[in-house]
């Protein structure tokens, strides 16, 4: 059985979630940022009447890329207006995610076990893998990414 | 006491659930419910108590009575000074004195607060009591009460 996926570039590696309900995908903008909220959070963005909470997906799965020496905040600002914001629901919940880039909407098979395959991110949050034209595709839970705290 | 009043006797002023004061924090903007604030005054005055904790400046005296003024900026994380515009505000807890940069203006809502998302805080904190849209952004509604430590 196939199931719709969107797919999209994050930190190098190719990623999925599945389309359930509707998407946006948005040019990246700044979010509202919330003094104290997880440090995964970007902030809050209200998007045509409803309020997202907005993640950075790569802090969230412990992927970030330390700055370069020398790296300053502007030029950092510069690099994350090149990324997206996915805008996506879980169990009725918005929620908008950062990636890097967005590659193609696609039709996948359910996916495999993908424990041993998780490669430096918590295998927790990875429901499994998918390969397709010989490139692996990790597929996210975002159930577990978004409520374990 | 020598409380400077900056602003009109704002208790004359007709209550309404879609009225906040907009106040200012190292650039950021805030509210609180205009239903909760008695009076905005210069913050001279406010003595050290060291029976305090450290996120209160001091206390200040307020119709005759010694009210405990938090610095908020602490409570946020913020770096810099504490605040020079002093709110006094009406907690479920009493009168509360609370620090801030600047008290920006009077504004009417489209609306009263939405909540605010799930998965941005832990949801122990109880530092906001929601978000309201004001021109083009978002504010963040300060929950006076749940600010004390």
């Amino acid at each position: 059985m196939t199931s719709s996926y969107l797919l999209f570039l994050l930190s190098e590696r190719l990623f999925g979630v599945k389309l359930v309900g509707a998407i946006e995908i948005l040019p990246w903008r700044t979010s509202r940022r919330v003094p104290l909220s997880f440090s995964y959070v970007e902030g809050v963005l209200d998007y045509r009447g409803v309020v997202y909470p907005v993640y950075n997906l790569a802090r969230r799965l412990g992927i970030v890329r330390p700055d370069p020496i020398g790296f300053t905040a502007t030029q950092a600002a510069s690099a994350a207006q090149g990324q997206s914001i996915i805008l996506l629901e879980e169990n009725k919940a918005p929620f908008g995610i950062v990636v890097d880039s967005v590659v193609r909407m696609t039709k996948l098979e359910e996916p495999a076990e993908a424990r041993e395959k998780a490669r430096g991110i918590d295998p927790k949050y990875i429901k499994g893998f998918v390969t397709e034209e010989d490139q692996e595709i990790l597929i996210l839970d975002f159930e577990r990414l978004l409520h374990a705290g | 006491m020598r409380l400077s009043h900056i602003g009109p006797n704002l208790k004359t002023i007709m209550d309404s659930s879609t009225r906040f004061l907009l106040l200012s924090l190292e650039g950021e903007s805030f509210a609180i419910p205009i239903t909760r604030l008695m009076e905005i005054a210069v913050s001279r005055d406010i003595q050290k108590d060291p029976k305090l904790s450290e996120v209160f400046e001091g206390k200040v005296e307020y119709r005759g009575k010694w009210i405990p003024v938090l610095n908020i900026k602490k409570i946020l994380k913020f770096s810099g000074r504490s605040g020079a515009a002093l709110l006094i505000v009406r907690g479920a807890k009493g009168m509360l004195g609370i620090l801030v940069d600047a008290v920006i203006e009077i504004i009417d809502a489209e609306r009263g607060p939405m909540p605010m998302p799930k998965g941005v805080l832990n949801p122990t904190l109880n530092y906001y009591s929601g978000i309201i849209r004001h021109k083009d952004g978002l504010v963040l509604l300060l929950n006076e009460d749940g600010l004390l430590p």
